[in-house]
């Protein structure tokens, strides 16, 4: 299908194939090329105009990441005119963003201090008095967002939801649900994309973004698969080594970033967001076994698995394999589905086996 | 005009009323769009977002000069509830206000007759489009186009080097001849009647005085290039002419052409080709990215050719008389060419005059300058301005260019001396920001930053205009629309031509 054909990038030829922008191009041959607004899942909106680059023969800078790679185009990512256009962009953005608080996932921040950049002053806030936002997951702050509408586009493009809208217009556009209702009273499923994608943190989990305000910690990371349910999607556990007097404390979890693992930098609400429970002090951390009061007492691993083994195998031999039944959870992998029905049908010698997702 | 689906969405709106509360999910469950998208398409347009403004006042440069912000106030004090507003395409009328998209000329405190003046003296055969001409439905050029084809019509185009009227003077034909290419079916004529920039009211007479001209031109331009629907996008505040077209549109005799009447709902951007074929499509009115262009990924991604009314206007005279006779019009470039004139002149109105006439011969025709002419914008805010020195330069698309400034929809507005250049240039940059959609980063940043900075360098904060080159030139080659291209114009032609007038 690839129509193999070249074009001109820096100087040097390099190949293009069927349906790759210049962004695409430049990416795969290591040049690097600015972006905000661009996402490999999303439409293309070409509106932070980080990526424009200068094609010879024609007359405006064009978007890297909108325009198609075409055979014979002669394409600069860095001449005089490229890099006075982006220190002139950056030096506007820096006229609105805050400045105060620069966190490091603030891809904008980066490309700030990396600039050496005219100062054009500030401009005082212009989106304060927006409704208040009560999320009590996600936290927007209408100030720090550079209106890349990233948020907007997988909302509407990867999830389906299109619970968020940019609204009004000019200096005042923000982003917004339909009547400004918070995010539980609107379509959305709170799976929490929309802070993924976010490149200036205006869009963040609200219990790290108040972590964070109060002391910056280097967090380290481990990745992890998504036990709520079997699809399995990766997570990256970001753990603050010093929480818990030490032992560690999950303060985060991303997805990795798209085209990494099958989730494609995708989760839900429950991956996301549902990671409290793991240091709740009611949580189970040993397996528990009746004694003969039948009180719960803490017990290994193996003392348990033993217990269990002796209980299945004695209402096997009074009552016949039938008398057994195995429920899987739908929080199993597909292996572990596996297992269970090869433990049920070949150890004990029963078809009663289920999973609970299947009904 | 009943309409389904998405597209429909800004004009549910307005019939609900407004975005109040509760009417982007009542509309959205119409539609099937998705309630926020309703919600930020309402959120766009002024004439939705507002639904509480009774009395919409333009703060214009023309209508400032005749008094718009003492109207404004005096509206309030009497008790309405008035906002500032964006031209409204009067400004031969200033002040003019906009009460439920009714035009209300020459408000308090300067309150008089509004006599429609158009000129010069009526002559159909030097005047392709012949304001002052009575309307004929005899549609000699529809047939004449017929009989000759899509080759015969696009030669004759092309032989009157028709350039587009709506600012950007681009060639007729070249367009015309890229949407008859294309094989793809369906294909759409689009007409631009969001007439909106500053100065600028000639579009709002065509339609008033020239339907039959409107029509035919459409028609035409239908046949040729293969459409069969065609829209037509007035703005809102334009709702007398949106009468009186689909009155004519029900009546006009041209067989497999249908026309599809809309309105707007307040965004001057709308009036940028593509920005106004998202809001047909009942999107916010973002401009596109171009390439493609609307030839080739138009109205709902077919085929579309777009035009400017004035444009279209001239297509019967240019078919009924040849294209030779068309070009012949013209003085330094082909035609003739509608210019409104307002501000300091005695008789404001549109004139229709040779492409390359001068600001004097321009104003002669216009009654005669009221004071001492200072500067003059030749194509309204996008123009900038031009110094008194200018005022015997040939009016035209190249002449203007090559003077710094554009000719752009020829809104031309005269200044006399008593006239403080940097509230001039300060009421063109509050349009813009004003205007600006908000989707792309230099526009939406820059035409703030201008606005605040010029208004604190007026105040007397003498660095305030620091950086002014970058943003500009950022402004020009950062933005995605034309909007965000000429937006310094206003401020950097003040300091070129009118440098004393911002010194400390």
């Amino acid at each position: 299908m690839s129509a193999n054909t070249t074009l001109t990038l820096d100087g040097r030829s390099v190949s293009c194939d069927e349906g790759e922008t210049l962004l695409d191009v430049a990416r795969r041959c290591d040049v690097a090329i600015p972006t905000l607004c661009h996402d490999p899942r999303l439409s293309a909106a070409g509106t932070c105009r980080m990526c424009l680059v200068e094609i010879a023969g024609w007359p405006r800078l064009a978007p890297a990441c909108a325009t198609p790679a075409k055979a014979g185009l002669v394409v600069e990512t860095s001449s005089e005119r490229v890099l006075r256009h982006r220190r002139a962009l950056l030096a506007l953005y820096a006229v609105e963003h805050p400045a105060d608080e620069a966190r490091r996932e603030d891809e904008l921040a980066s490309l700030l201090a990396a600039g050496d950049l005219p100062d054009l002053g500030r401009s005082a806030p212009l989106r304060a008095g927006r409704p208040a936002n009560d999320d009590p997951y996600i936290r927007y702050d209408a100030e720090r967002c550079i209106l890349c509408g990233q948020c907007v586009r997988y909302c509407d493009e990867v999830v389906g939801v299109a619970a968020l809208t940019l609204a009004d217009r000019g200096a005042r556009t923000t982003v917004t649900t339909a009547d400004d209702l918070p995010l539980a009273e609107t379509t959305c499923e709170l799976c929490g994309g929309c802070v993924a994608v976010c490149p200036t943190g205006a869009l963040i989990e609200r219990s790290f973004a108040e972590r964070a305000a109060k002391a910056s910690v280097e967090l380290e990371r481990t990745r992890t698969t998504c036990n709520y349910c079997g699809v399995g999607c990766q997570l990256d556990l970001h753990v603050d080594p010093r929480g818990r007097d030490g032992l560690g404390e999950i303060v985060r979890v991303t997805p990795p970033p798209p085209g990494q693992t099958t989730g494609d930098g995708n989760l839900c609400v429950k991956g996301r967001f549902g990671f409290e429970f793991l240091h709740h002090p009611d949580r189970l951390t040993t397996p528990l076994i009746r004694d003969d009061d039948g009180a719960l007492q803490p017990a290994s691993w193996d003392e348990a698995l033993a217990r269990t083994a002796q209980g299945l195998r004695g209402v096997a031999e009074r009552h016949g394999p039938d008398a057994l039944g195995f429920v899987s959870s739908s929080r199993c992998t597909v292996e572990e589905n596996y297992l269970v029905q090869k433990l049920a049908r070949a150890v004990f010698g029963t078809h009663n086996v289920h999973q609970c997702a299947a009904t | 005009m009943t309409r389904r689906g998405p597209a429909s969405v800004p004009d549910r709106i307005a019939a609900a009323g407004g975005l109040r509360a509760g009417v982007a999910r009542r509309v959205a469950r119409e539609t099937g769009a998705p309630e926020a998208t309703v919600y930020g398409v309402g959120s766009f347009y002024h004439l939705l977002s507002e639904p509480d403004t009774q009395l919409r006042i333009c703060q214009g440069l023309s209508c400032s000069l005749a008094g718009a912000s003492e109207a404004l106030a005096a509206a309030r004090a009497a008790g309405h509830r008035a906002e500032g507003c964006s031209c409204l395409a009067a400004c031969d009328a200033a002040p003019t206000g906009l009460q439920e998209r009714e035009l209300q000329p020459r408000l308090d405190p300067y309150a008089g007759a509004w006599t429609r003046h158009v000129g010069p003296e009526r002559d159909p055969d030097s005047q392709a489009i012949d304001l002052a001409g009575p309307p004929s439905w005899d549609c000699v050029a529809f047939a004449k186009a017929m009989a000759a084809g899509t080759d015969g019509v696009l030669a004759e185009l092309e032989r009157a080097g028709l350039q587009g009227r709506g600012g950007a003077g681009f060639p007729a034909h070249v367009k015309w001849r890229a949407v008859a290419a294309e094989s793809r079916e369906p294909k759409f004529v689009v007409l631009n009647a969001d007439e909106g920039e500053p100065g600028t009211f000639k579009d709002r007479e065509v339609l008033l005085r020239r339907p039959d001209r409107v029509l035919e031109g459409l028609a035409i331009a239908a046949l040729t290039v293969g459409a069969r629907d065609v829209y037509l996008y007035l703005r809102g505040a334009f709702a007398s002419a949106l009468e009186l077209l689909s009155s004519c549109a029900e009546q006009a005799p041209f067989e497999d052409v249908s026309f599809h009447l809309r309105t707007g709902h307040g965004a001057y951007i709308c009036g940028e080709e593509t920005a106004l074929l998202e809001a047909l499509e009942g999107r916010r009115g973002m401009p596109r990215l171009k390439p493609p262009y609307p030839t080739e990924r138009g109205l709902f991604g077919d085929p579309t050719l777009v035009h400017n009314v004035e444009t279209i206007a001239c297509v019967p005279a240019i078919v009924a008389r040849g294209g030779a006779w068309f070009r012949e019009q013209g003085r330094t470039e082909p035609g003739t060419k509608l210019f409104s004139v307002s501000g300091h002149v005695r008789r404001p109105g549109v004139y229709e005059l040779p492409l390359g006439v001068s600001l004097d011969e321009l104003v002669a025709a216009a009654g005669g300058y009221e004071g001492e002419l200072k500067a003059f914008s030749p194509g309204g805010a996008s123009s900038g301005f031009l110094p008194a020195a200018a005022r015997s330069l040939p009016l035209s698309f190249g002449a203007m260019a090559d003077a710094g400034s554009l000719l752009g929809s020829a809104g031309v507005v005269v200044l006399n001396d008593t006239v403080d250049m940097g509230r001039a240039a300060l009421a063109g940059l509050r349009f813009f920001e004003e205007e600006c959609c908000g989707q792309c980063a230099p526009c939406r940043i820059g035409t703030r930053w201008l606005r605040e900075r010029l208004e604190q360098h007026l105040a007397g904060d003498a660095g305030a205009l620091d950086g002014l080159g970058e943003v500009a030139w950022e402004l020009r080659e950062g933005s995605i629309c034309g909007l965000g291209q000429v937006a310094a114009a206003p401020l950097t032609s003040v300091l070129k031509h009118f440098p004393e007038e911002l010194e400390p």
